[in-house]
């Protein structure tokens, strides 16, 4: 636990000191300022469209963060050479890997924290200035945050999974965001081929779209945004087998990834 | 108990087209406890494989390594070693107060003795005055510094060392040179690699040479410079005014010591004449010292 505390500190030092990540994080605040003068020009939704926004604008900053973050981990303290030298120490390669992964963790649970705080003032900024006939529900807002952070962290679980086998930046980068635009849209294409339309599909094609189904991550069940908006019951049913489907998602994603690693020839 | 044993030890790298590169073939060696022992070899002989082997990095084909009785493929068998890689790089966006924070942390000292020690180290590699800069603003022979300084943090029993002199200056070897004679004298194990002859002959109890993944000789260095010994070279003058150099052959020595005695001449400087540990090593490596090897 040493070991994995002390790569935790060295992780989260390096994103405190990349300018590239301070400026993401400026932009991403910046984009939250703004939320309540663009919310306006919804007319009669401003409070809705505040929370649509200001959830997007933390998911982006989560995306970018987490692509960013866990694409160049392993690779780069690979070539840079980081490695001989942390490797020496008694701290095995799962350990490192582990470690890795709860710095960059670490991050993403502290700028959603950030972002959802400010997040919690730009769109109480904007119900206050123009209430809406419904409430804000507060928690809907919260747990969409949190799940939207959900998923950020097996982004970068996946991230780091490419960064491991990779030598350089292009597998992990454009690898993770392959992943996620699949990931999210693969419960609408499964739906869609399941519905009346799949009739007419061979059953290979179905077959196939419904292994890859299974085997992409479902990022879609993370997405509460339309809950938050519009203030419905939350499903706390779903929401537990959703968290349930990260920790076991995200557990299996590490184990490869440690397993690939510690194959690994280091230079 | 040795402080470091390999035991056949082999390791072989897949390459291109499945061509197989047997980087390290059956090594055997024990160095003792408290001897400095030098590990040296040409360009790609295998010693940085040797030393990323036996400390866990490199996962041999075959055979074991032990540091002090433990496995070394187990990361707790590097509590006591103090590991210095060959052209190290440390993360550049941490100073080297920092990084040496996260070391004694990873070894589990205690936090009054990482900043003591801390200090120690950095004023041992003069390095004090760059402690709270980040890394990336060092020199290569800062870098270099900083790998040794993290590498006696814990006071470990064993020090690896793979090409400590390398990017250092005349003065920075100087240094590392008197911090392995400091290892020494406090009974201190040291096992480093150079390419560098004459760094062995000066630090070293022991030496080894390796070539294309072979451990050709393993030798004490007095022995090998004994055994190197072919003769002296004598000056002599004859009443004062001429002089003369002969060169007498080893075995010859003594009887021309009793004819020096018995004439009027007299002996101004005796010279030994030997082959160096440079001649040894390319003998070695060239194959052409059959009678070296064991």
């Amino acid at each position: 636990m040493t070991a994995i505390a002390n790569l935790l500190y060295v992780t989260l030092k390096s994103a405190l000191r990349d300018r590239i990540l301070h400026a993401m994080f400026g932009v991403s605040l910046v984009l939250l300022l703004l939320v309540p003068s663009l919310s306006v020009f919804s007319m009669r939704q401003v409070q809705e469209l505040s929370i649509t926004l200001s959830l997007s604008a933390v998911s982006v900053a989560l995306l970018l963060l987490a692509t960013l973050l866990g694409a160049s981990s392993i690779w780069r303290d690979v070539e840079r050479r980081y490695t001989s030298s942390i490797l020496g120490l008694p701290i095995s390669r799962g350990t490192y890997v582990l470690g890795k992964y709860a710095g960059i963790a670490s991050v993403l649970v502290a700028s959603a924290f950030l972002l959802g705080v400010a997040s919690t003032l730009v769109i109480a900024l904007s119900a206050g200035a123009h209430p809406s006939d419904m409430p804000v529900r507060w928690p809907n807002v919260w747990t969409a945050v949190v799940f939207d952070t959900l998923k950020y962290l097996l982004l970068a679980a996946l991230a780091m999974l490419f960064s491991s086998l990779s030598t350089s930046f292009f597998l992990p980068f454009f690898g993770t965001i392959s992943i996620y635009l699949a990931g999210s849209a693969s419960q609408d294409v499964y739906e869609y081929i399941t519905g009346p339309y799949g009739k007419t599909l061979s059953p290979v094609f179905r077959w196939l779209a419904h292994v890859v189904y299974y085997i992409i991550p479902n990022f879609s069940a993370f997405n509460l945004k339309v809950l938050a908006v519009y203030g419905l019951l939350l499903p706390w049913n779903g929401l537990l087998y959703t968290f349930c489907y990260f920790l076991v998602y995200t557990a299996l994603v590490l184990v490869i990834c440690v397993w690939i690693f510690s194959r690994r020839e280091l230079p | 108990m040795n402080a470091l044993d390999i035991q056949n030890l082999s390791r072989v790298y897949k390459g291109k087209k499945g061509r197989e590169v047997q980087a390290l073939s059956g090594l055997n060696l024990t160095i003792g406890q408290g001897e400095v022992f030098g590990f040296l070899g040409p360009n790609g002989a295998g010693k940085s494989t040797t030393i990323k082997t036996v400390t866990g990095q490199i996962r041999p084909t075959e055979g074991m390594a032990y540091v002090f009785g433990t496995p070394v493929a187990e990361a707790s068998g590097r509590m006591r070693i103090g590991y210095l890689p060959e052209n190290p790089s440390f993360y550049d966006f941490m100073t080297a107060r920092e990084y040496l924070l996260l070391v004694g942390r990873t070894f589990r000292m205690p936090e009054d003795r990482i900043a003591a020690e801390t200090v120690r180290v950095l004023n041992l590699l003069e390095l004090e005055e760059a402690a709270d800069r980040p890394m990336r603003g060092y020199s290569k022979g800062m870098v270099q510094r900083l790998g040794l300084a993290q590498a006696l943090l814990h006071d470990p029993d064993l020090y690896i060392l793979d090409e400590p002199m390398s990017g250092l200056d005349p003065l920075g070897r100087a240094l590392v040179k008197r911090v392995i004679k400091e290892l020494k004298e406090k009974g201190k194990t040291v096992f480093f690699s150079t390419h560098i002859i004459n760094d062995v002959e000066v630090i070293c109890d022991r030496l080894g040479v390796i070539n294309k993944g072979r451990l050709l000789a393993v030798d004490s260095v007095a022995n090998v410079l004994e055994r190197g010994a072919e003769g002296y070279l004598i000056q002599i003058s004859h009443h004062g005014t001429t002089t003369e150099e002969v060169f007498i052959p080893k075995d010859r020595l003594k009887a021309f010591m009793a004819e020096m005695v018995a004439s009027d001449a007299s002996i101004e400087r005796i010279e030994p004449m030997r082959k160096d540990l440079e001649e040894f090593f390319l003998g070695l490596v060239r194959g052409g010292d059959d009678a070296a090897r064991q």
